[in-house]
């Protein structure tokens, strides 16, 4: 049994699929691991769970996580995986949660849950020596609100609630990869308008997202200037989100099987002169910004996260796109409209924070290139929807601001039994400890900030 | 630069909205008990150009010990508990503490329960409250201005 699964996952490894998550559920006894094709194709694995037990595959995918989290919240053991260190759970014995780093010199710096600025909420502990950092444990889950388990036994419609709180800056990436699982349940398939209509809402949540993240790496370097420039920025998308669904960060604006009347030719037309404005003003500043010798000093060789070392973590996103890595779940989002997409990478990809940082604003422009595309089709098209087998178990994928985001579904009777969301801020934590080692502690919040995950999507 | 730096002078010009000068300056430290990132997604833009709200007296500080005014976001999880009780007796007095948000509140989508997190005023005493989800900054600086003028 336990080889079956093992070899199953390295068979499946050979034929170059990429892991995807692994979770564990109640009513059927058992862990699954999904995992995703080159093309985008998914498969799951399943083990049954012996006694408490099942195997581990840490070793051969980044599974490391996924199977503290089943510890810790369905209390299996995971064969091979040890010391199996507590994630969700907070063990106030901190030997039993970082790694223990010895040597002459060495002390800890333990920083958190409740950080200097307006951060969210999650602890770090450093092992250094001065200001060098030799390692970093994060214990994270201070947030964590059980809304899984809270979803169950709700209906599909209510459970998008609970999808929707947890996370306000991938609310559109969390609550599409949800709803497409839940229309895999009840076998519909999204009409030509629907795609586009939610296409560009995800793409507008990318836009504010990057154009924020751009001006808070500015900020973790004092750049004061390039901050509030590209905070204007961020902040007239999320005015023109306002403007188009009332809701500031879209939230609300995605349901099962529902259109709404978002794209009306109005509309069309602000967002197209709204980000032409904005795109003009961004590479304006965007001009300045990298012909400054002295900012560009303090981000390249920062934080590096080279490709072997994405793959090995796990990373997803633009952080594992800024290593060199041409991965971007759009390209295979066959529900949604992204025509021809190939991902974009910087021309010379070192995984450092200044490479995520230009990661960022080339995909800035992409996304209203993309957007501007989709805009000019929507008057031709129908909205004429599709029928499917309907199945007891759903996947959706969608690829949000920090990475692919994967939302599994099971139900039975229209009822939630298991909901698992495992996003781009879950898969890249690992990627950022990893970052920080050998790099200057002063230069952390640096390095965070070029990934700038969500704590709020990881603990859920 | 200097492009830059001159058009952020006009764009404060331009947005320039009448404020009660400085005389007044209240001192304000941020606590996440268990946002969905939503409420400081929005408290970080009172620091933008359009908002600005050093103008008011207002600031965010970086230790609860230099803070008049606790700002709570998002329903209080069991393991934020601890942390946010810590930060609040760290305050010197006066002090007084915001609700922000509707899960601070106790009000959010999934209301106040054990696994998903309590209202802040079931384990603090709470001074005022800024509903919305998130709230615009707009609405959080205008509330901590009236919170401001009645003490
Ligand atoms: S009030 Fe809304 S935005 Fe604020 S933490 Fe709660 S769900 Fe998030």
């Amino acid at each position: 049994m336990t080889d079956t699964f093992r070899n199953q996952v390295a068979e499946l490894l050979n034929n170059d699929y990429t892991f995807g998550g692994l979770y564990a559920t109640k009513l059927s006894g058992s862990v699954k691991a999904v995992f995703i094709s080159p093309n985008g194709a998914l498969k799951i694995l399943e083990c049954q769970v012996q006694s408490g037990e099942a195997p581990s595959i840490a070793d051969l995918v980044p599974s490391n996580w996924d199977e503290r989290e089943a510890h810790d919240l369905y209390q299996i053991s995971f064969n091979g995986h040890s010391p199996l260190r507590p994630l969700v759970e907070h063990d106030p014995i901190s030997d039993h949660w970082t790694v223990a780093v010895k040597g002459s010199d060495v002390y800890q710096i333990a920083v958190g849950p409740i950080h200097a600025g307006i951060i969210e909420s999650g602890h770090f502990r450093f092992h250094v020596i001065g200001d060098r950092i030799l390692f970093l444990d994060t214990q994270l889950f201070y947030k964590y609100r059980g809304l899984e388990i809270a979803a169950e036994n709700k209906t599909l419609h209510e459970g998008k609630r609970y999808v929707e709180r947890m996370c306000m800056g991938c609310s559109v990436a969390n609550a599409l990869a949800y709803v497409q699982a839940c229309e895999e349940i009840i076998g519909y398939i999204p009409s030509a308008k629907l795609r586009i209509l939610r296409t560009v809402l995800l793409e507008l949540e990318r836009l504010w997202n990057h154009l924020n993240d751009i001006a808070a790496i500015c900020a973790g370097v004092g750049m004061s200037l390039g901050n509030q420039i590209f905070l204007v920025l961020s902040e007239r998308i999320r005015r023109l989100n306002f403007s188009l669904t009332g809701h500031r960060y879209l939230s609300g604006t995605i349901d099962i099987g529902e259109i709404k009347p978002v794209l009306t030719a109005d509309n069309i037309e602000n967002i197209r002169s709204e980000l032409e404005s904005v795109r003009l003003r961004a590479k304006e500043a965007w001009r300045e910004l990298i012909f400054n010798s002295s900012f560009a000093a303090r981000l390249e060789g920062v934080g590096v996260v080279d490709t072997a070392q994405i793959r090995r973590l796990g990373a997803v996103g633009p952080a594992a796109r800024a290593a060199g890595l041409k991965e971007d779940f759009r390209a295979h989002s066959t529900k949604l409209d992204y025509e021809n997409f190939e991902a974009v990478i910087p021309e010379n990809p070192k995984g450092d924070v200044r490479s995520r940082l230009e990661q960022r604003y080339l995909e800035f422009l992409q996304s209203t290139e993309i957007i501007f595309r989709l805009i000019r089709k929507t008057d031709i098209l129908t909205d004429e929807e599709t029928a499917c087998e309907p199945k007891p178990l759903g996947i959706g994928i969608t690829e949000s601001a920090r990475g692919r985001t994967l939302c599994i579904v099971e139900a039975s009777e229209g009822r939630i039994e298991r909901l698992h969301m495992r996003t781009g801020s879950y898969a890249n934590w690992s990627a950022v400890a990893y970052a920080a080692v050998g790099n200057l502690l002063p230069d952390f919040p640096l390095i965070n900030k070029s990934f700038e995950l969500c704590y709020a999507c990881s603990d859920r | 630069m200097i492009v830059l730096i001159r058009r952020l002078q006009n764009f404060r010009k331009e947005h320039r909205t009448e404020g009660p000068g400085n005389r007044q300056s209240l001192a304000i430290r941020h606590c996440d008990a268990g946002s969905c990132n939503g409420c400081e997604h929005e408290l970080n833009l009172l620091s933008s150009p359009y908002h600005d709200i050093q103008r008011f007296g207002l600031s965010l500080v970086s230790s609860p010990r230099h803070a008049d005014i606790l700002l709570v976001s998002g329903s209080v999880t069991s393991g934020m508990r601890e942390p946010l009780l810590a930060a609040h007796s760290a305050m010197p007095e006066p002090k007084k503490v915001i609700a922000l948000g509707n899960c601070a509140i106790g009000e959010g989508l999934l209301g106040n329960s054990e696994l998903t997190g309590l209202g802040v005023s079931q384990l603090l005493p709470v001074d005022a409250a800024i509903p919305g989800c998130p709230p615009t900054p707009e609405k959080i600086v205008s509330a901590i201005l009236s919170l401001a003028k009645k003490s």
